[in-house]
């Protein structure tokens, strides 16, 4: 079940593009487009103090379980959520079957204005993502030279001095 | 499935935690959060989303930087399932976009049925998703082999590990760190090893 295509730097910089785009008109902080299985695929803005890795995996449990109620209503169109903070809030929308988009910005800041320039910005990730899907449906990473049968740890506990510290 | 990135040259893949309530799973994230060894900054925070009686209410979260493979950084992303089986929808949703699966089931005689259930369980969900069990790596860890009624591993083999292709398992005391290391390793390594196999060379 392959969900997302490889990304090539060309589809990057363009998600990159229509994030920096839309965060401008919308007046947002940082957005972010997430696959739905929890993994951040790209973001924009100030988010030096945010752990957006984090921020992407929470974002994607907590809108697929909004999807699940949904279905337990019998609706199809819960596609965003929002969430109204005293200084900052959410909104997150649904892209495509795979990916969702997650903005973050100042509460002072209108949900309309977010919901509205979402539209486009959503619509052109959509497209990127097409995109990338059609032009190498099977692509994978080379790791030929990688040796697996090595005994080394690929993770390494610490040794025991410096645990009993 | 797992995201490359090559632009930022970025691998993220996604290890579910699997198995029977108060088995240890949580336990076990708990432990690669305290004692992996890694360059300072690269190990992400462990986030529990847990009720007040310590039991997993939607999942552990643990992002984790391992080594670099031709240039690609390896992000690990590890997720708990709660246990319980009323949050069966949540297992599901965790479950997404799976590359590997850990199934830590609990060692004692009395837990062998939660334990089987709890397997089935995974099974089904992974059908719901349309993934078949055969098609992900997945490791067995018999956890809390240091309580005195536990279950010998040959028995625990034979009910848990026993399909056409059987899969490495390791016993292990996740709260004193053993079994734990062996179980994300070499889970780590089949992961890998399916995407070698997958993989196509790719133009430089």
């Amino acid at each position: 079940m392959a969900t997302l295509p490889q990304l090539i730097e060309e589809d990057v910089r363009r998600l990159d593009d229509v994030l920096r785009e839309f965060l401008v008109q919308a007046d947002a902080t940082v957005a972010l487009v997430v696959d739905k299985g929890g993994f951040l695929i790209a973001h924009q803005g100030d988010a030096s103090d945010l752990d957006v890795t984090s921020v992407g995996a929470l974002a994607s449990g907590a809108f697929m379980a909004s999807q699940t109620i949904a279905g337990l209503v019998n609706e199809k169109n819960f596609n965003h959520i929002y969430q109204q903070g005293e200084r900052a809030s959410v909104f997150m929308r649904n892209v495509d079957e795979h990916c969702l988009l997650v903005v973050i910005f100042p509460s002072k800041t209108g949900v309309g204005v977010v919901k509205f320039y979402s539209t486009n910005a959503v619509n052109r990730v959509a497209s990127q993502l097409q995109a990338a899907r059609e032009r190498d449906p099977a692509g994978g990473l080379d790791l030929s030279e990688l040796n697996v049968a090595d005994p080394q740890g690929f993770f390494r506990k610490k040794d025991a001095k410096q645990e009993t510290i | 499935m797992a995201i490359i990135n090559q632009a930022t040259k970025e691998l993220q893949v996604k290890i579910v935690y699997y198995g029977p309530a108060m088995g240890g799973k949580t336990t076990n994230l708990v432990q690669v959060h305290d004692h992996v060894q890694t360059a300072a900054g690269n190990k992400g925070k462990l986030v529990s989303l847990a009720t007040s009686s310590d039991r997993t209410l939607f999942f552990d979260f643990l992002p984790i930087e391992a080594m670099t493979i031709k240039g690609f950084k390896t992000k690990f992303q590890l997720y708990t399932v709660p246990g319980q089986v009323i949050y069966n929808t949540t297992r599901q949703l965790v479950l997404r976009g799976v590359d590997g699966i850990v199934f830590v089931a609990d060692s004692q005689y009395e837990k062998m049925p939660e334990n089987v259930e709890s397997f089935q369980n995974l099974i089904d969900n992974l059908n719901a998703l349309k993934i078949n069990l055969a098609e992900v790596p997945y490791v067995l860890q018999y956890n809390k082999r240091d309580l005195p009624n536990v279950a010998p591993v040959e028995y625990m083999e034979f009910l848990l590990n026993n399909r056409d292709v059987q899969v490495p398992s390791f016993g292990g005391t996740a709260h004193k760190c053993e079994g734990v290391f062996e179980s994300l390793n070499m889970i780590t390594r089949m992961l890998l090893q399916k995407f070698i196999n997958q993989s196509v060379p790719q133009y430089a």
